[in-house]
């Protein structure tokens, strides 16, 4: 189990681990699209993607992503921390053959009652380190004499 | 100036329905062991909070439970929903995806066939565990019209709120559809 990450041990520009995911292939994402029962042909039909709608390949499911931007989140505050927002924007397209990096950086934090207060960029970068789903984060974390961050989380205990 | 550029999707039809709030509408079917493991090997997330019940119940959480996103993908199709989804499949225009943006909301009447997710603001409370019941409600919170570089797009935002039957709050999401 990973170690409790305390607010105290965390400075803005630190960046948290990073979490890869590729390549990925056409079998990856369709098992995904088979877990979620999402058909949009864009994720399997080569030819409707590419002919019919002008992609350049079949694409990676932003739904997918988005998991993974919260795993590499929930990843490094483990049990002890609470991923509590969370925003990205779709902005780039990923195909097969991606490798995906998903990354953070602190850009702010604050004691708020007896929890710190974490913010993040974050984003997931392809190989080329090209940036298709940036984004911001918020993590609650306890301070080393402080009591565990409350679950289910409930923002007013930040009051 | 494009003629497409004249065109505004923003009829007094398509404003009736902003602010539309559905109710809480429930998940066909319970949070599933088999659905969730389903969902993290998709998501190569193997961490043992989603299947080692001993692991999960020593943590906050006291059982196994699913990543944070996952009430957003509950609502599957129903066991007695007869009409099959891929019944259009065959037409080679159909993209295999319903125009339907939210089961409890009403359709758009706008007349553009493409549709792009733009993005998601999530606030997460908890966590399901298998056999938690989740329901959700969703509403319009706007939808406004927007000139893209190949035309006209409008953009909707929907808020889902998601909780379990037993009144635990799972996630709140704001999400930004495009449609061009």
């Amino acid at each position: 189990m990973a170690e409790t990450v305390y607010f105290e041990t965390v400075a803005v520009g630190d960046d948290i681990p990073v979490l890869a995911k590729g390549p990925m292939t056409t079998a990856h994402i369709i098992r995904w699209s088979a877990a979620m029962e999402n058909w949009h042909k864009i994720h399997y039909d080569w030819r409707y993607a590419t002919e019919h709608d002008g992609l350049p390949d079949v694409l990676i499911n932003g739904s997918w992503k988005q998991h993974v931007l919260a795993q590499v989140l929930v990843d490094w505050v483990g049990e002890t921390g609470w991923l509590w927002k969370m925003n990205f924007q779709y902005r780039g397209m990923n195909i097969p053959g991606d490798t995906l990096t998903a990354w953070g950086r602190v850009t702010g934090r604050s004691q708020r009652g007896r929890y710190g207060v974490i913010e993040l960029d974050i984003g997931l970068k392809d190989q080329n380190g090209k940036e298709g789903s940036p984004g911001t984060a918020v993590i609650v974390l306890p301070l080393r004499d402080g009591p565990p961050v409350p679950y289910p989380f409930h923002p007013a205990a930040l009051h | 100036m494009a003629v497409d550029e004249l065109v505004d999707h923003i009829t007094p039809d398509v404003r009736a329905v902003i602010g539309a709030r559905s109710d809480w509408l429930e998940a066909p079917h319970p949070v599933e062991a088999s659905e969730v493991r389903r969902f993290f090997q998709a998501l190569m997330d193997p961490n043992p909070r989603f299947w080692d019940t001993e692991h999960a119940a020593g943590t906050r959480y006291g059982a196994v439970v699913a990543p944070p996103g996952f009430p957003v993908h509950a609502f599957r199709r129903p066991a007695d929903d007869s009409t099959d989804s891929l019944a259009a499949a065959g037409d080679p225009d159909f993209d295999g995806v319903s125009r339907a943006m939210r089961v409890g909301l009403p359709k758009l009447p706008i007349a553009l066939s493409g549709i792009l997710n733009g993005g998601y603001e999530y606030e997460f409370f908890s966590y399901p565990k298998v056999g938690d019941r989740i329901q959700c409600r969703s509403a319009y919170l706007d939808i406004y019209q927007k000139q893209g570089k190949a035309g006209p797009m409008v953009l909707v935002v929907i808020e889902d709120e998601y909780r379990t039957a037993d009144g635990r709050p799972l996630l709140k999401s704001l999400n930004t559809m495009i449609m061009r």
